[in-house]
């Protein structure tokens, strides 16, 4: 894709709140990526982040329901992709409480779930919930085309 | 509709190592098929569990807390467990969760069942 056409680069996506849907975004929003010339193995990243996310949406947020929806709006700015994600909350939900270790989890301390976020923290550039007037819960991450790519460089 | 993905679990046991082999997603679903096969060769008496993962496009953060789940029983039962097959993502994935603290991570099942035997 060309420098000007990246510039104008969107997707949208809107899906309901069953599990197995996040895998179709997925496919769709990393095409997109690779149109983008984000490197491989970033991709694979965005791939694991954005399915924890929309998720994260769907049972948090949404509670799975199937009637409400998950909005995906995905842009090119600045040389990185970013990618937000709606959900018609339900309930509103943050990252809260520290999450527990997995050496707290084998102890027995706490549910075994709850690493989502740790990966998506850890597999972005830039992640974390937009303050939105709602309603729903509003979350924005960032993968930059380049890794150490300085915006205001 | 349901978009509920087809994850093969089946067990077999080579050179004293109970293998569960799994193919396919590893997520929500999959909590059923995966506790059942551990289930199944620990009853058996193994000491040695290999999961040995093939051609996992998606394992995500609730698939991830299926196999802290295993750890866990893996510890309390006194059983050494490692895992293989997996790509260079998902290893990362499984270093960066904490789970390589609790599971050796080799390339293959080969790689896997020659440290197995050098433990032995």
């Amino acid at each position: 894709m060309s420098a000007s056409a990246c510039s104008h680069a969107s997707l949208e996506l809107s899906l309901p709140s069953e599990l197995g849907y996040e895998v179709i975004a997925r496919d769709a929003i990393a095409a997109f990526a690779r149109r983008l010339s984000i490197p491989d193995e970033r991709i694979e990243d965005l791939k694991t982040v954005l399915c924890e996310v929309c998720v994260n949406a769907m049972e948090h947020g949404n509670s799975l329901n199937p009637g409400l929806r998950v909005q995906i709006f995905c842009r090119f700015e600045d040389e990185r992709l970013v990618v937000e994600v709606l959900d018609q909350g339900v309930r509103q939900y943050t990252s809260g409480a520290r999450p527990l270790s997995i050496g707290e989890k084998v102890a027995g301390r706490g549910s075994l779930r709850g690493m989502g976020l740790l990966l998506i923290s850890q597999l972005c550039d830039e992640a974390g919930f937009v303050p939105w007037p709602g309603p729903g819960n509003r979350f924005r991450f960032a993968f930059h085309r380049q890794p150490g790519h300085d915006l205001h460089g | 509709m349901m978009l509920e993905d087809e994850l093969t679990v089946s067990t077999r046991e080579r050179d004293g190592v109970a293998i569960i082999d799994l193919s396919g997603d590893v997520t929500t679903f999959a909590e059923e098929k995966i506790n059942n096969a551990y289930r199944e060769v620990t009853s058996k008496g193994a000491r040695n569990v290999l999961l040995n993962f093939r051609q996992n496009d998606y394992i995500n953060s609730a698939g991830i807390a299926i196999l802290i789940g295993i750890v866990t029983e893996v510890t309390r039962n006194d059983q050494k467990l490692a895992v293989s097959g997996l790509s260079q993502h998902f290893q990362k994935i499984f270093r960066m969760v904490g789970l390589a603290q609790y599971a050796e991570i080799y390339q293959d099942e080969q790689e896997a069942l020659a440290a197995f035997k050098a433990q032995a």
